[in-house]
């Protein structure tokens, strides 16, 4: 049996049906594109239905919220690896972005006084101003207005159970001050029907999420998370930068199985008492909650490799000493309840009575959570190349990425909220450049382009062969998990991509069912082509970046100073296999503020050393006010979010 | 600890017995952990939904014994028989269409335009609503939706090509479809005229259906009962025969 191939024609693909998907789609067809959705899994099934549901609005709290402060606030926190045009974007456009979700049904609370939507109480931290907007039902509330956003769209035809495998490009021909390729189109298995659509269309946009599932364990996100927007983009020759800034949270569960990776807390919810310890018992990092994320995660690991951690790979996190004292005790548990309570009730069910009340300690490690990096682009989306912020004159023309598909909005570390806002902004940008590449160019797709990418994926099916692709991706998942996971050495560098080069050959040796309707066979196989391809890029971009910053950690370098000048690593793949690799120098921030940033960093250590040699009645007593002071009348935590500065004091001020 | 998988692929039916190896003594393991030993240990090509691990996302909805639940954090049990979903089309294993659902919603879901002022609080309703993951367990029973299958389930439709066409979207509705014009009824930005197509919507997806059911139940505890359908049959009961309620 040869499975049929169907051609269609639109002025705009969209790949990825979540927050950004839904809103390229939408704009693209208010701009009058024809417009085709292709989503793996159920419409608005994505990361952002399952996020915790917070966005940036600037100007929701006060009046004097600049573009430019929040602008600077990104970068800020990004350790200066964000591109300003992008960062500019990023703050120009929140509060429209926002409206477009609002119209299509997202319905926050309404600061009536101002007649704004109403921010959380506190800034998140790295955050200078009041700006986080939470919502009922968390992510859920995001996921009903990217459903609405594609069911509802006039102008947009979507497809789901289908799969997109491919770009098509040609060459253009062109000098060296234009793109030498462009976009006309891709290929599409459709799962539910059994066929392969060719799909003619001038402009793509790749909206298809993160990578978390090439590590095991990665934390709540999607399992389609299988790196399919680099991979794809990659592929086709588009450069990505930053790869090696993968974000990983640092207190996962690590048993029962069914919870293994999911959140438990964040460095501030250990709060003021908080210690990890090794499975002597032995305190192995202190003062918690005024950590990175990366010294607690290599702490963790540090501690395995030395073969003192816990049964399932961890260690623990005490937060006993927070409990115990009589008068801030009953402060901390509420603390620990209100900060971050999704996680806090993961925990709880998880590992019982005891753990929940803080008697006991919580058996923890590091978990993958978000991809920083991603598809170099210029601050409308569109792939770009080149020196400095990237120019699309070196991109591919045609193709666009908005949401973690792409990268340069948040460097090395990301403010917590601004992930919901980035698919807002950069999938409403993306999807109006889209449509107007598609308005600008004139149809001549060459069929002839098409019919490699045909025959190959025919082949695929009926496939003969001794390898099961889901096999194999559990042990790409344990192995990145080890070589490119929280912690990274030259020598596990290497091993991976000794490695990436045996399951190349184990690919082809994949068996594969002729049958065309659903063959589960043949969708591992793609994530799995798609999972090795970019752990390969995340590979050769950490061998590039030899010392640690933001989300990679390098056990046998040191950190990357922050008065050296700023760079992110860009990645291309060549036509014969493997990825090249450079560095582009950004713009470093004023020196003073790398100044106040070292004097920040002493004064946290001090702060720890003073309130452990404090006598516990006088630590009680001095606990007791901070948790007031943090509280207020309310008597509840502000609320923080996972991945967010706020979550790891530690990271509010990096340079 | 023994369960039994049925498994859909080139249109045959066939249960596999599959014995869960417990990883430690008092392991209590949710049905996707069920599923996922199966696919690393027997069954690599095993086709199933899942997404998110914690009850959010809505796609692995699997029956358990006949009654939908959401695999991810349902409890297996010895004995158990695995089963895709009744009340729509198997396309391999476990693996349903779900696309005749959302796809009946096109055309729908306008609340007649939008004013200029978004600065506007939802009610509680609203949000009650929102809750919604859009697991589909709120099919099972529900006699509008078998108007899609002649009144029974698709499994009992003979020949294929007698199954409606998915990709057109259903002609009659469903719980969740009616969740979705009822959120549009209460959101305090839709229009009268909104409103009132809200409520023809329902009508033409078959809210006759509902009148004298017993009831649908939702999978993550939305009262579809009194929040979405009574408040749908309130609405229309002028123009439905012989109302009940």
């Amino acid at each position: 049996m040869t499975i049929k191939t169907e051609w269609l024609d639109y002025d705009v693909i969209v790949v990825g049906s979540g927050g950004a998907g839904g809103q390229a789609a939408s704009v693209a067809a208010e701009e009058g594109a024809r417009v085709l959705v292709v989503s793996k899994d159920p419409i608005g099934c994505s990361d952002t239905k399952i996020s915790e549901g917070i966005a940036t609005v600037r100007a929701s709290g006060s009046d004097d919220d600049s573009a430019a402060g929040l602008s600077e606030n990104l970068r800020m926190g990004g350790g200066d690896l964000n591109v300003e045009a992008i960062t500019d974007a990023f703050a120009q456009d929140s509060q429209a972005g926002y409206d477009r979700l609002r119209s299509h049904g997202l319905r926050p609370p309404i600061d009536a006084e101002r007649n704004t939507p109403k921010p959380l109480p506190l800034p998140l931290g790295g955050h200078t101003k009041r700006r986080s907007v939470g919502h009922r039902n968390s992510g859920i509330a995001f996921g009903h207005a990217s459903w609405n956003a594609v069911i509802e769209g006039s102008r947009i035809d979507y497809l789901e159970d289908a799969w997109f495998l491919d770009l098509v490009t040609e060459e253009t021909g062109a000098g060296k001050d234009a793109p030498a390729k462009r976009v006309i189109g891709g290929l599409i298995y459709d799962a539910s029907k059994g066929c392969l659509i060719a799909v003619r269309a001038p402009a793509v946009v790749i909206a298809a999420g993160g990578l978390s599932t090439i590590f095991f364990p990665k934390t709540d996100t999607m399992r389609g998370n299988t790196g399919d927007s680099y991979a794809v983009a990659a592929r086709a020759g588009a450069e990505l930068v930053d790869m090696e800034q993968v974000q990983f949270l640092p207190f996962c569960l690590a048993s029962p199985p069914s919870y293994e990776g999911l959140c438990a807390g964040e460095p501030v919810t250990a709060s003021f008492l908080g210690v990890l310890r090794d499975k002597n018992g032995k305190v192995i990092l202190d003062g918690v909650y005024l950590r990175t994320r990366a010294e607690c995660s290599s702490a963790i690991m540090r501690t395995v490799e030395a073969g003192n951690g816990s049964p399932n790979g961890g260690a623990y996190l005490d937060m006993t000493a927070n409990k115990k004292l009589p008068r801030s005790g009953p402060y901390f548990m509420r603390f620990l309840q209100t900060c971050l309570p999704s996680a806090y009730n993961t925990a709880r069910q998880a590992l019982g009575k005891a753990a929940g009340k803080c008697e006991v300690e919580w058996e923890v490690r590091p978990g993958a959570h978000y991809q920083m990096g991603g598809i170099r682009t210029n601050e409308h989306g569109a792939s770009a190349g080149g020196d400095g912020a990237g120019e699309t004159a070196h991109g591919i023309a045609g193709l666009f990425a908005a949401g973690q598909a792409m990268g340069g909005v948040f460097g090395a570390n990301r403010l917590g909220s601004t992930a919901l806002t980035e698919n807002a902004v950069f999938g409403a940008r993306s999807g109006r450049a889209a449509a107007e590449t598609a308005r600008t160019t004139s149809h001549t797709a060459n069929d002839d382009a098409f019919a490699p990418f045909i025959a190959e994926t025919a082949s695929r099916f009926g496939q003969k062969g001794d390898v099961a692709a889901s096999a194999l991706k559990l042990e790409l998942q344990r192995e990145s998990w080890t070589c490119i996971g929280p912690v990274r050495t030259a020598d596990r560098l290497e091993k991976l991509a000794a490695l990436l080069q045996d399951w190349r050959e184990r690919l082809e040796r994949v068996s594969i069912p002729a049958h065309t309707v659903w063959n589960q066979a043949f969708m591992e196989f793609e994530e799995l082509r798609n999972m090795l391809e970019t752990a390969e890029a995340v590979a050769a971009a950490a061998q590039n970046r030899d010392g640690s910053v933001g989300g990679h950690v390098r056990l046998d370098r040191g950190n990357i100073s922050a008065f050296s000048t700023p760079y992110s690593t860009v990645v291309n793949r060549v036509p014969d296999g493997g990825y090249l690799v450079r560095r582009v120098a950004r713009p470093r921030q004023p020196l003073k503020r790398l100044v106040s940033y070292k004097l920040q960093e002493n004064w946290r250590k001090f702060q720890i050393k003073l309130l452990l040699m404090m006598p516990s009645g006088m630590q009680d007593k001095n606990l007791e006010k901070r948790y007031q002071a943090i509280m207020g009348a309310s008597g509840a935590a502000p609320e923080v979010t996972p991945g967010g500065v706020d979550a790891a004091i530690g990271e509010a001020t990096k340079a | 600890m023994k369960v039994e998988i049925v498994t859909h692929r080139d249109g045959k039916e066939a249960t596999v017995g599959f014995e869960y190896e417990k990883r430690f003594e008092a392991e209590r393991p949710m049905v996707l952990d069920v599923l996922l030993q199966a696919q690393a240990r027997t069954m690599p090509d095993l086709a199933f939904r899942y997404g998110c691990r914690a009850r959010n996302c809505g796609v692995c909805t699997v029956d358990i014994n006949g009654k939908p639940r959401i695999a991810c954090r349902a409890r297996a049990r010895e004995g158990d028989t695995i089963s895709p979903v009744a009340t729509l089309p198997v396309l391999s294993d476990l693996v349903v269409r779900r696309d005749g659902i959302a796809r009946q919603m096109r055309g729908r879901l306008s609340s007649g335009g939008q004013g200029n002022n978004l600065n506007v609080e939802a009610p509680e309703a609203y949000h009650d609503l929102t809750a919604c993951i859009e697991c589909y367990a709120c099919l099972d029973k529900c006699p509008m939706h078998a108007r899609n299958f002649d009144g029974g389930l698709p499994g009992d439709v003979q020949n294929a090509e007698d199954l409606p066409d998915a990709s057109k979207g259903y002609r009659w509705g469903n719980p969740f479809s009616l969740l979705k014009l009822q959120r549009i009824r209460i959101d305090p930005l839709t229009t009268d005229a909104g409103r009132q197509a809200a409520v023809d919507n329902a009508i033409d997806l078959g809210l006759d259906a509902c009148v004298g059911c017993a009831g649908c139940k939702c999978g993550v505890g939305i009262d579809l009962m009194g929040q979405v359908v009574g408040e749908l049959l309130e609405a229309a009961k002028d123009r439905l025969p012989s109302s009940k309620t």
